[in-house]
């Protein structure tokens, strides 16, 4: 089936499977998959009544026919996919086709779910692979709420087959889906991903889903589908309150917004798509108001390009011992506070660089990505040369990303820009080639449109190609800073491509860096620079921002600048008296203020002194408060995030002498297989790192053989497990079971909301902890 | 809707907050209130009153136990009903967690009081449609002996995963965290209060507050 045939005309799909079953007698729920095999004659039926009320397209009943549904049914994918194809296919006449019809997987992805974004990949690929198999002309995505589901099936299916493949998600009246996501979000990111049409199903009616078409439309060069529902369903009886005409009429405004496939999702039936043939009879198609622009999105955070957004620089080991650090030792949480303490200064995207000698990027910056976006919302620029580790990460990324970076170098072109095409990115070309970085801005414009004509040739829209015009030192190249904004300024007026600028580069080697960085950024947004690369954390430099947005009319009515200054952004700041010591500072939780008291204490003490000697005993004092109930738990967490501040004052400093961290001794914490709440066991963490122990928290939903190989490999004398629900209790039991086989089995404590004394004793643990204070005890015994 | 500032305290363990926490909290229930807003479902079934339980029509759901019995004697339908914070909150849980552990145990005892008022403002729906039926109390498997091997087919007959995003994990967990399903029975005569206070609660052999001499005062 050829989809370029379908643009601009207007197809009819069919209604919901479901409800005329249910008008047939058949109870709802359960697996209707498996009618294809015990009831074919009536699934045909249903198919044969939507093409003769004039669907196009059908759906072949496979919607749930994934392996984890139809575990337990006695039937494979194969089996149920199979005749599901081919009883659609059987009624197809010409001019009529039937679609492999896949539907979420009933579970939720990671990080949310424990599915991880490959074992859903092989999931749909399966599906996607029996279903053309089987005869199906194109594959249908549908009623997806997770923009990463939606992806993994979009990439299963394009991976695996040739199948056109149409995408539908379910949006709320709010314009979110159930994770978040935006529409804009989701028409991005699944253009870029290579659907063929995409549009909304479910959820609402036609009425209620008009306006979220519209977005979608603008937001879109693709053919949009519009499937909804027939109005709310009543609460008490099941009904739909639209009848098919209603249904009808109200699909007009849809088809004014510009969608061009129409069906129904549930409540429908042959008489509402009987209905919609009717009243878009003789219709055409509308004309379509593409916004376009250049565009980079989480699914909770669409962003347009569409004035000056910041990129932070700070996910970068370079020159930077403390991060080097934290790579090698495979701390991925220091390395999400760095992007985090971004976020919140202010920054619009992140790049991230994780390369380092002795770090494997392929496998460190899918992980990385995955672990900012875990708890950042903002798109990422993923910075590698390594094509291996680009794809790796691209791959897992949720959104539309952007790469940092090509050049004008052929072979690097034609070895990146694949990969950027295949996952919609965005692409940083740097000016620069074989030769190096030309010195003047006219030979930087060639190099730049030598990369904007490769991307076009690789099918990437112009609107993706951002150009680096490098900024060199002014302190060594004096002439060159001018001729950086002379490029960056013709790039912006004879390509009108966006712009890229390492900023702080400028300053290099010179007092007062800070000065020389805010100016030379002020003349380079002046000039057109676009996307400034800078560290958000430097007040002056984000001051500037503020005050050029001011400027360019950006920040309407001065908010944001009048927000910035005025001090009606609350400040975190300091209420440092001279009395007060670190020992306060830890009890009352004040960060910002223990950590100044402990670089203070380092120009006179060592480490070590400071952390058994101040840290502890204040730590103790609060946990003692805690114990008879003066304290309450988030107090106790924020004196808990005080000593953090600390420890980090003291690995900072033991990093830059290049000395070996102050450990008090390793301990595992894990939350149980198949249990997925784990703020109890994120608190004991919290709790037991600021005492100065190491934990290794190997997450939630954890399986006993990953924890046994964990004990062994990190040689740890103490585990920790945590469950929250009877249902999760075994596998707590079997864990500590594993671990006793163990030559040298670790000491075990156990905790969480059903965990009692008895039955940590029963199933063999050593320690039942009650809480986050009581765990610190039983480390302190078994550790030191 | 917004979360009861004095239920969350509840659920921190810190009824007798000082001012400054209670403040955050309060803080923290506006925050959350704007930005989520509990999602729910619910449908009323027939029942019958089956030798293995209480079944409800049309549906695979099997009431069983003592607890459904007891609750559901004199009910001739019954509601099923399911809310959710949705994945949102999870999201935004996790992102306190990675920034300030002190404001995610606040975030998680708010989350909890919220769901718990989406259950309330449904059951008020569901009262306020059928204003010549008696309701029970809402109970959820997990209570009394209520066995959570329910939630499958409960979610399944509300259509839980496509109305609401709500799914069931193969340890018979929800997911979102802070989801609820909950039966509530109606009845042509006035029901008793049955669910609340320790005896009819799981939590009674391990609750921290019982076991200092307290309750919770639900």
């Amino acid at each position: 089936m050829q989809f370029d045939s379908l643009q601009n005309q207007i197809i009819l799909l069919d209604g919901a499977m479901g409800t005329v079953l249910q008008q047939k007698g058949l109870p709802p729920g359960g697996h209707p998959e498996l009618l294809n095999l015990t009831n074919p004659d009536l699934i045909r039926s249903v198919h044969r009544d939507y093409f003769d009320a004039g669907s196009q397209i059908v759906y072949a009943n496979t919607f749930g026919a994934n392996e984890l549904k139809l575990a337990g049914t006695g039937h494979t994918l194969q089996e149920v996919v199979t005749a599901g194809v081919r009883l659609a296919k059987a009624e197809a006449g010409p001019g009529q086709f039937a679609a492999l019809d896949i539907g979420p997987l009933g579970t939720l992805l990671e990080p949310m779910g424990s599915l991880s974004f490959q074992r859903a990949w092989e999931l749909f690929a399966n599906m996607a692979v029996c279903g053309e198999k089987a005869g199906a002309d194109l594959a249908v995505i549908e009623t997806m709420t997770d923009l990463y589901e939606a992806k993994a099936a979009l990439q299963a299916v394009k991976d695996c087959t040739k199948l056109p493949v149409l995408v539908t998600m379910s949006f709320d009246e709010g314009g979110r889906t159930f994770t978040g996501c935006t529409v804009a979000s989701m028409a991005r990111t699944l253009e870029g991903l290579g659907a063929d049409a995409i549009g909304l199903n479910c959820s609402l009616g036609p009425d209620k889903l008009a306006p979220l078409l519209k977005e979608l439309c603008e937001n879109t060069r693709l053919p949009v589908i519009a499937k909804p529902n027939a109005g709310l369903p009543d609460p008490v009886d099941g009904h739909y309150d639209m009848d098919p005409e209603a249904f009808a009429e109200t699909l007009l405004p849809c088809l004014e917004a510009g969608v061009t496939l129409f069906g129904g999702c549930c409540g429908t039936s042959p008489e509402y798509i009987r209905a919609v043939r009717r009243v878009l009879e003789g219709k055409s198609p509308a004309p379509r108001h593409y916004l376009g622009g250049s565009f980079v999105c989480t699914p909770t955070n669409p962003l347009r390009l569409d004035g000056v957004r910041v990129i932070g620089e700070r996910v970068n080991p370079t020159g930077k011992k403390r991060f080097q650090q934290a790579l090698l030792e495979d701390d991925l949480d220091y390395i999400l506070d760095v992007a985090i303490q971004q976020e919140d200064a202010g920054a619009d995207i992140l790049d991230v660089n994780v390369g380092f000698p002795g770090v494997n990027e392929a496998e460190m910056l899918p992980r990385v990505v995955k672990k900012i976006q875990s708890a950042v919302s903002l798109p990422l620029q993923l910075d590698s040369t390594n094509p291996d580790a680009l794809e790796a990460a691209l791959r897992v990324y949720n959104g539309k990303a952007a790469v940092n970076s090509v050049n004008g170098e052929p072979e690097v072109l034609t070895r990146i820009l694949p990969i950027v095409k295949k996952y919609g990115a965005s692409v940083v070309g740097l000016t620069l080639d074989k030769r190096g970085i030309p010195q003047t801005a006219e030979d930087r414009l060639a190099i730049a449109r030598k990369i904007l004509d490769a991307a076009l040739s690789f099918g990437i829209p112009r609107e993706d190609v951002w150009i680096d015009c490098l900024t060199l030192t002014v302190s060594a190249q004096q002439e060159q800073a001018a001729e950086t904004l002379r490029a960056v300024r013709s790039i912006r007026q004879e390509l009108g491509l966006q712009t890229v600028l390492g900023v702080s580069n400028i300053s290099f080697g010179l007092p007062n860096r800070g000065l020389i960085s805010q100016s030379f950024l002020i003349q380079a947004l002046a000039a057109g620079l676009t996307l400034p690369i800078l560290n958000p954390n430097q007040t002056e430099m984000m001051d500037a921002i503020s005050a050029f947005r001011v400027l360019s009319g950006a920040d309407a009515q001065c908010r944001d600048y009048i927000a910035r200054f005025s001090g009606a952004v609350p400040a975190v700041q300091s209420v440092q008296s001279a009395e007060m010591t670190l020992e306060d500072a830890v009890c009352k939780g004040l960060k910002a203020d223990a950590a100044k008291l402990a670089k203070a204490a380092l120009e006179t003490g060592d480490e070590l002194s400071l952390v058994e000697k101040r840290l502890i005993p204040a730590l103790d004092r609060v946990g003692e408060g805690y114990e008879v109930g003066r304290v309450f738990l988030p107090q106790l967490l924020s004196a808990a995030q005080a000593a953090q501040a600390v420890f980090e004052v003291i690995r900072t400093s033991i990093a830059e002498k290049g000395g070996a961290p102050v450990k008090k001794g390793t301990l595992i914490v894990a939350t149980v297989q198949g249990d997925i709440h784990d703020i109890g066991k994120n608190i004991v963490k919290t709790v037991l790192e600021n005492y100065g122990y190491e934990v290794f928290d190997l997450g939630r939903d954890v399986p006993p053989e990953t924890i046994v190989q964990a004990v062994v490999k990190q040689g740890v004398q103490l585990v920790g497990l945590s469950a929250l629900m009877t249902t999760t209790l075994p596998a707590m039991a079997e864990t500590v079971r594993q671990l006793r086989t163990l030559p040298e089995p670790p000491v075990t404590f156990v905790g969480g909301a059903v965990v009692t004394p008895d039955y940590a004793r029963q199933i063999g643990a050593d320690y039942y902890a009650k809480d986050a204070r009581e765990s610190v005890e039983i480390a302190k015994k078994v550790l030191e | 809707m917004k979360p009861d500032v004095n239920e969350a305290l509840r659920y921190l363990g810190a009824q007798n907050a000082p001012e400054n926490l209670r403040r955050q909290t309060a803080e923290m229930a506006e925050n959350l209130a704007s930005a989520i807003q509990p999602r729910y479902t619910y449908k009323v079934y027939g029942l019958e009153f089956l030798p293995g339980g209480i079944a409800l029509r049309g549906t695979n759901v099997v009431l069983t136990g003592v607890s459904a019995t007891k609750m559901l004697a004199e009910c001739q339908q019954a509601a099923l009903l399911a809310c959710t914070l949705g994945t949102v909150f999870d999201r935004r849980l996790a992102v306190f967690q990675a920034r300030d552990m002190a404001k995610a145990v606040l975030c998680d005892a708010c989350g909890s009081a919220f769901v718990e008022a989406g259950c309330d403002a449904a059951g008020a729906e569901l009262a306020a449609r059928f204003p010549d039926r008696y309701l029970t109390d809402r109970f959820s498997p997990g209570y009394g002996d209520l066995p959570l091997s329910l939630q499958p087919d409960i979610c399944d007959a509300l259509d839980a995963s496509r109305r609401l995003g709500l799914y069931v994990t193969e340890s018979l967990l929800l997911n979102p965290a802070k989801s609820v399903t909950a039966v509530i029975g109606l009845s042509d005569r006035p029901q008793k209060a049955r669910i609340r206070g320790c005896a009819c609660c799981s939590m009674r052999d391990t609750c921290a507050l019982r076991k200092g001499g307290k309750n919770c005062a639900i």
